[in-house]
């Protein structure tokens, strides 16, 4: 049992490395495509909030594995140049995207949460939409914004796994490949992956709840 | 040279299959209300552990919840359907719908724990200590003041957690169940049709969540009191 894991440890940790590098990138450019939308539907124009709020519907109401197959296989169909994406491109969009959708409820939630006065008293001050969103909104949201991004990063985390099926050299899929060198250990080695997502995502959690009780923070369900 | 919409999408194919994506369907509805009936079962059950003042019930409920929350569902299923078998106590090979069954609901029964223990945290304490002034026992006062009172408030979330489960229910095709999604794939590995194939499966999941989104939008109304409908979206 040793030998196995000695052998089948280094394939697990190139993927888990992998599985940081995808979460890490997806959070990024997740939260800023999502702090975008979410202020577009929090002061934007009727017709903006619309449309953001059917991307948002759209983009809840299916599967993620259904996102990551329309992204990598029915957008190159158009024949397009720029949609002729890589596996891991599509998985770098596709992931950013849907944690894009997590990131504008939660930074929507929290601007809704100021009271109008703050709104009110900005404008009379004479500030422009910028300066009050800048000088005043924005400071008084980031400590609702920041502890349950904790738990979107989890959620990110997990949803990398999903990947393997675009042929990501994720953790899942070096454990799939590992598989089939030693086809009789299949328990071994995902409990092995369960267990290396499990201290990935643990102290994740945790820090998330601390921050919770310690600030507060706008609820998402999961 | 006539460009008709069946150059993008081609409907015929997808009529053709039609029969399969309405198996998909029923398979995909059906996995989501067994998952989310064993589900309650194993949530209600691990939240009155997780809630109990007796440390040997309380811990492993908490351990239970972290293990499932800090793990993705899908190598959960993983677990489950190509794992367990090799366990000398069951031995055989689980059935790919049994195992789908098992690993959604072993999932969703953690998430399920931790919305019912935040309704039964949010009953105020002076109820319960009404409760014990009356001289109910712990299964009276659950069955009859705490329980009903955070059913009313964990409904939401409960339905919520239903679109979830019906979303997690398509990575069951990668354990060969036929549901939607693999109805989508079959489409796709027979004709090579992306765009029919995955554009009919989103869909197809689509309509389910506005279906359900009517549904909760109904009865968080009725919860509330409230007669007319509210148009959200």
């Amino acid at each position: 049992m040793w030998e196995i894991i000695r052998n089948t440890m280094p394939f697990l940790w190139e993927g888990l490395i992998n599985t940081t590098w995808l979460s890490i990138c997806a959070i990024v450019f997740g939260s800023s495509l999502g702090f975008i939308v979410g202020l577009c539907r929090a002061i934007g124009p009727v017709w903006l909030k619309k449309i953001f709020g059917g991307y948002i519907h759209l983009l809840r109401g299916s599967p993620f594995l259904v996102q990551i197959y329309i992204i990598y296989f029915v957008l190159p169909s158009t024949g397009i140049a720029i949609f002729q994406l890589s596996s891991w491109s599509a998985a770098i969009i596709s992931l950013s995207i849907y944690t894009s959708t997590y990131v504008a409820e939660i930074v929507r939630g929290a601007i809704e949460a100021i009271p109008a006065g703050q709104f009110e008293a900005a404008k009379a001050s004479g500030m422009t939409v910028f300066q009050s969103m800048r000088y005043v909104i924005l400071p008084q949201t980031i400590g609702m914004i920041l502890p349950p991004m904790g738990g979107i990063y989890v959620i990110v985390i997990k949803s990398t796994s999903v990947l393997s099926v675009i042929a990501v050299s994720e953790l899942v899929r070096q454990a799939e490949t590992s598989i089939l060198r030693y086809p009789s250990h299949i328990l071994l080695i995902y409990g092995l992956v369960a267990f290396m997502y499990g201290i990935y995502c643990y102290p994740v959690l945790r820090l998330t709840r601390w921050a919770e009780n310690r600030w507060g923070g706008i609820h998402v369900a999961s | 040279m006539s460009i008709s919409l069946i150059d993008f999408y081609n409907y015929r194919v997808v009529a053709q299959y039609f029969p399969n994506f309405a198996v998909g369907i029923g398979t995909t509805l059906w996995v989501s209300v067994v998952t989310l009936f064993f589900g309650l079962i194993i949530g209600t059950m691990v939240a009155l552990c997780r809630t109990s003042k007796n440390p040997i019930l309380r811990q492993p409920a908490a351990f239970y919840i972290q293990c499932i929350r800090s793990t993705p569902l899908l190598v959960q299923i993983y677990v489950v359907y190509f794992g367990l078998p090799a366990l000398p106590l069951i031995n055989r090979r689980l059935d790919e719908m049994e195992g789908g069954i098992l690993a959604l609901s072993i999932n969703a029964g953690a998430y399920l724990a931790e919305i019912i223990r935040a309704g039964i945290e949010s009953i105020d304490r002076g109820q319960i200590e009404a409760a014990l002034a009356s001289g109910l026992t712990y299964m009276q006062r659950m069955r009859y003041i705490i329980l009903p009172q955070a059913m009313a408030k964990v409904v939401p979330p409960i339905l919520g957690h239903a679109a979830i489960v019906i979303k997690d229910s398509s990575l069951l095709c990668l354990i060969t169940v036929f549901e939607l999604m693999s109805a989508g794939l079959k489409l796709m590995s027979d004709f090579i049709m992306p765009t029919e194939a995955f554009l009919t499966v989103a869909a197809g999941y689509l309509s389910i969540y506005f279906m359900m989104l009517y549904i909760s939008n109904k009865i968080q109304n009725k919860l509330r009191g409230q007669r007319q409908m509210e148009v959200r979206i």
